[in-house]
């Protein structure tokens, strides 16, 4: 029997519909070598799965519009939409290799031990942002998509060789609301409500971003409370604890902590997402929008 | 940690650490800088050129600073978590639903109010027994009462209602919460937080109200001070309350109230003209109002410290928070059957508690009170005739002083319908007489103590001879028991928990079962109504017969000749005790003599052993601020 051509083309387009009917807003296929370039050693896709032909991103939606109105504190619970993408995208590798034979691999979203809790194996970002699903945001580099707004992604390393995308031909960050405000206060909305005042930047003349400052240390201390565990471990034996020594661990909000470390689930930890709640594209884009989007789909 | 390496394996020393820290920790993506948009674009030159600034993997940094990867990771680890703070997601929690970060909003959790030690040390006192306190919640006696609480609704319910009737001035419940936020405000700004203690000597004037409650606003804790206390009284007080600020007259009539303040306490507010190193209290209360974010006092915070004797040697401070206050004046108002349209008078000073129960059951139901500066017999009877009031809280002294001036007579006193007369057993005489003059008022007994409140009282409706004779019955939830000996104990959820720093007056003040020895003997009758008959420290013994006085004292109140009485033991060097009678004279230009008052006692069928076998005839009594006398300061001649 004769082996029918590998339509390359076809074949991406079958994947994105695969990622689309589960759930994906945005799927694009990242330049491998590019990736490749950029990604330091030790976290380049080859380091990872060294017969990688291609790299696909996929975005899975955000927020609800009624949860952006959520306390924070709740937010923290419900705002985290990651485990989605990974969803599809762990179903995207079995559904490569049954499909297409090649071998896939559902991209770790998560630390490299050698690293310690603030170094990924790999940056999804940067995957994405090749794969032109996203661009980077000056509320500390997150990636937004002028249509879907803020997307969180999942990645799938496989043998199988796909045609690459581009990157996006524009950067939808500042909108021009952010920009105005920049030119009144000198600060973007991201900028101005960021409760660890971890961002600032500047806007050039033509309203794009001329710089992007972000210390990733401080957000990590509203974002990435699992580091908090041992610090307080450590503050409870050196006794600098509110409620002196091994007694502080008892205090409540460290004995929520506990209860998050017991629960178990990493998309709980992330906390803070005041920065995307005041981001006019992540909460207000056409198809971020549940609601807009329904719209659209009667219209349309 | 790398790779499982020990600090030891990777040859990390504190030597290292200081030296790279902050070099690794800026060179990792910890802080990232980009300029531009290079990867999106890329533009490759500005890619290799921003590679630091937008963050180094760690072998990279370990390739330029010429140390292992390994312990590049320790190192920025090591930094990570030195640099990281717990207890950042406080500034999370007000966030959300339309809030957003303002940073002149946040307080770092370290930076926020705490309750100083003094605070801590008084709320310390409030330990109830857990199966009462359960019970007291349950039966919504102790609920969510606070003095701020009540102000703010009635200041929204009814805002033009009159709150405060004073001489010409009526000052509304919206007027007198603005006051309060206002005074509130500055009292903030001049140290006062919540637990602290605030000490006021003010006569009763609007402004001990708009201080009171200003006080209450902020959670801080009022002492009062009686007014006619002087020097070694206010400084022993300030002391042993740890009183912060004073709130005090300008001026006096013959001393100085600041001068006296300013020895102990670095914050004294002043009422009147401007006093060198004081504030002055219209200063404090023209600024602007308390926020309305301002953490708001809960039920089970103290608000009051009050002192009931044994002002220098031991002083006794009974502390008070609003479950214990304010329950019981919530459960009396009906009792008292006072509305929101009573205007009540107190002839009491409200630096006693019989003169603040008149506010709290004011504001319990949102009546008015109608305010005398101080007691004379004329200044109550012109008020009353002025001003209207429905209700009066008086001392039978007051009483008996406006009738021996014939005030009840000469002035109208139709207005009233509830008087409450407490401070001091009431001689019955004076009961049916007040009584027989203000046909439409009942006048009621009332008794209670600082530890308490109204713990006593009888109602309106109740038959006259209950009124003159007993103090009625328990408030609701209340409880009381005559031990064996005859003394009232006390239990509920109207109690104080224990006297303030002082062990020794705790240790005996309370039974093994968590009664509260009263130090007031009562007998009960057979409707319940108990009378109080005396103090345990007032029995004569004489030669071993021990009796009680106070029947007595209540048949030399009712001599025509006489005014007021006070009998106490006198030493004897064969029968141990004698009873010696002090007395004040109705018309001190007619003579009293001691076989005038047995041939008038003998009349009467008293046991000849309780005969007073002593006259003393003095001027004036020494008075409690309530009127109560003071035994302890009759000397015998
Ligand atoms: C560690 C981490 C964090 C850290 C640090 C975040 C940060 N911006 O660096 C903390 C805990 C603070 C955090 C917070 C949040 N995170 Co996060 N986080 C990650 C994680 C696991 C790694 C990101 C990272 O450190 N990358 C390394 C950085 C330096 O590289 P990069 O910017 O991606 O890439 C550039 C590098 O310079 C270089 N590079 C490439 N690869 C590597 C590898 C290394 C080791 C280095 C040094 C450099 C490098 O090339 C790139 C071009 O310059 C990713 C998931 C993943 N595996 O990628 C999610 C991820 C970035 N987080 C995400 C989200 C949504 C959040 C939060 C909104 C959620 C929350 N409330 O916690 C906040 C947002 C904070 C913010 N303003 O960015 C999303 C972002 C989605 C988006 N639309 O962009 C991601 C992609 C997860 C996902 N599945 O979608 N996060
Ligand atoms: S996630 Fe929170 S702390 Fe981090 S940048 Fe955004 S707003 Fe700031
Ligand atoms: S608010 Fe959103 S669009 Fe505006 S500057 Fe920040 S990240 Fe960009």
């Amino acid at each position: 029997m004769e082996q029918p051509a590998f339509d390359a083309v076809a074949a991406k387009q079958a994947i994105f519909e695969y990622c689309k009917k589960r759930g994906a807003l945005a799927v694009g296929i990242a330049n491998l070598a590019d990736c490749e370039r950029i990604a330091p050693p030790g976290h380049r896709p080859s380091d990872l799965f060294p017969r990688v032909k291609s790299v696909i991103s996929l975005g899975v939606g955000g927020q609800t519009q009624g949860a952006w109105a959520l306390p924070s504190k709740a937010m923290a619970y419900s705002g985290s939409t990651e485990v989605r993408g990974y969803k599809v995208a762990y179903g995207l590798a079995f559904h490569i290799e049954q499909k297409f034979g090649a071998p896939s691999v559902y991209v770790p979203p998560d630390l490299d031990p050698e690293g310690g809790p603030r170094v990924p194996l790999q940056s999804l970002k940067l995957h994405a942002e090749l794969a032109g699903i996203g661009a980077r945001s000056l509320a500390g580099d997150i990636l937004l998509h002028a249509e879907f707004g803020f997307l969180y992604y999942a990645s799938v390393f496989t043998e199988l060789e796909l045609p690459p995308d581009a990157p996006m031909a524009e950067n939808p960050c500042p909108a021009p609301s952010c920009v105005s405000m920049y030119r009144q206060i000198g600060r973007t909305p991201c900028m101005k409500f960021c409760p660890a005042q971890c961002l600032s930047g500047e806007i050039d003349d033509q309203g794009r971003q001329k710089m992007m400052r972000y210390d990733m240390a401080a957000c990590a201390e509203l974002t990435q409370e699992y580091e908090a565990v041992p610090k307080m471990l450590a503050e409870a034996v050196a006794d600098e604890v509110r409620t002196q020594g091994a007694q502080g661990l008892l205090d409540p909000d460290r004995k929520m902590l506990w209860y998050k470390v017991s629960a178990g689930s990493g998309a709980w930890f992330a906390q803070c997402f005041e920065c995307m709640r005041v981001c006019p594209i992540a909460t207000r884009a056409p198809q971020a929008d549940p609601i807009l989007r329904r719209e659209q789909k009667k219209t349309g | 940690m790398a790779r499982g390496l020990s600090r030891e394996q990777l040859g990390i020393t504190d030597a290292l650490l200081a030296t790279f820290g902050e070099t690794v920790f800026r060179m990792s993506h910890n802080l990232q800088v980009r300029e531009a948009d290079p990867v999106r674009t890329l533009d490759w030159a500005e890619i290799e050129r921003q590679r630091e600034a937008m963050g180094l993997a760690d072998g990279q940094i370990a390739a330029r600073l010429g140390l292992t990867r390994g312990q590049v990771m320790f190192i920025r680890n090591f930094e990570e978590s030195r640099r990281f703070r717990v207890g950042q997601q406080a500034y999370l929690l007000d966030l959300g639903g339309g809030k957003r970060y303002r940073p002149e909003r946040v307080v770092r959790l370290e930076d926020r109010a705490r309750y100083s030690e003094d605070a801590l040390r008084l709320r310390g006192v409030f330990r109830f027994d857990a199966e009462l306190a359960r019970h007291y919640c349950e039966k919504g006696w102790w609920a969510d009462d606070t003095v701020s609480g009540w102000l703010a609704r009635h200041a929204s319910k009814r805002p033009d209602a009159p709150a405060v009737i004073f001489s010409d001035q009526v000052i509304t419940w919206k007027e007198l919460e603005a006051r309060v936020l206002r005074f509130a405000e500055g009292l903030r700004g001049a140290g006062v937080a919540a637990g602290e203690v605030v000490a006021v000597q003010l006569p009763n004037v609007p402004e001990f109200i708009v201080a009171f409650l200003a006080i209450c606003r902020l959670g801080a804790v009022m002492t009062t001070l009686h007014m006619p206390y002087r020097g070694t009284e206010i400084q022993a007080l300030l002391r042993h309350s740890r009183a912060r600020v004073a709130i005090c007259l300008a001026q006096a009539k013959d001393w100085s109230p600041p001068e006296t303040f300013l020895t102990c306490l670095k914050t004294v507010v002043a009422l009147g003209p401007r006093v060198d190193g004081c504030l002055a209290f219209n200063d404090l209360e023209s600024g602007p109002p308390l926020s309305r974010d301002h953490a708001e006092p809960v039920a089970a915070d103290p608000f009051l410290l009050l002192y009931t004797s044994g002002t220098t040697s031991a002083p006794k401070g009974v502390p008070h928070n609003y479950h214990t206050m304010l329950s019981n004046a919530r459960l009396g108002v009906p009792e008292h059957r006072l509305g929101a349209d009573d205007r009540i008078l107190s002839a009491a000073p409200f630096s006693h508690l019989f003169g603040l129960y008149a506010l709290h059951c004011a504001w319990a139901c949102g009546a008015s009170n109608v305010l005398l500066p101080a007691f004379t017999p004329p200044d109550l009877a012109a008020t009353i005739e002025k001003h209207k009031p429905t209700a009066l809280w008086t001392a039978p002294a007051h009483i008996a002083a406006v009738r021996a001036m014939g005030l009840l007579e000469k002035h109208d006193w139709s207005s009233l319908r509830l008087t409450i007369m407490s401070g001091s057993a009431c001689p019955p005489q004076l009961v049916r007489e007040f009584s027989g003059k203000l046909k439409a008022c009942a006048v009621t007994q009332l008794w209670g103590m600082t530890e308490t409140q109204g713990a006593l009282y009888t109602r309106p409706g109740d038959p006259l001879e209950t009124h003159c004779t007993s103090a009625g019955r328990p408030s609701p939830g209340t409880e009381v028991r005559v031990a064996e000996d005859g003394e009232l104990q006390v239990r509920g959820c109207l109690l104080f928990p224990g006297f303030y720093d002082n062990d020794e007056a705790n240790a005996s003040a309370f039974t093994q079962d968590g009664w509260y020895r009263t130090g007031d003997l009562a007998a009960v009758d057979a409707g319940g109504n108990i009378a109080i008959t005396g103090r345990v420290k007032d029995i004569i013994n004489r030669g071993g017969v021990k009796f009680n006085p106070r029947d007595i004292e209540d048949l030399l109140d009712a001599h025509p000749k006489v005014l007021q009485s006070a009998i106490v033991p006198m030493p004897d060097a064969v029968l141990g005790e004698k009873a010696c009678a002090f007395v004040t004279l109705r018309n001190p230009k007619q003579a009293l003599t001691l076989e005038d008052l047995i041939d008038y006692l003998s009349d009467k069928d008293i046991a000849r052993n309780k005969l007073p076998e002593k006259l003393v005839v003095v001027a004036e009594m020494p008075f409690t601020p309530t009127r109560k006398i003071i035994k302890g300061r009759l000397k015998i001649p």
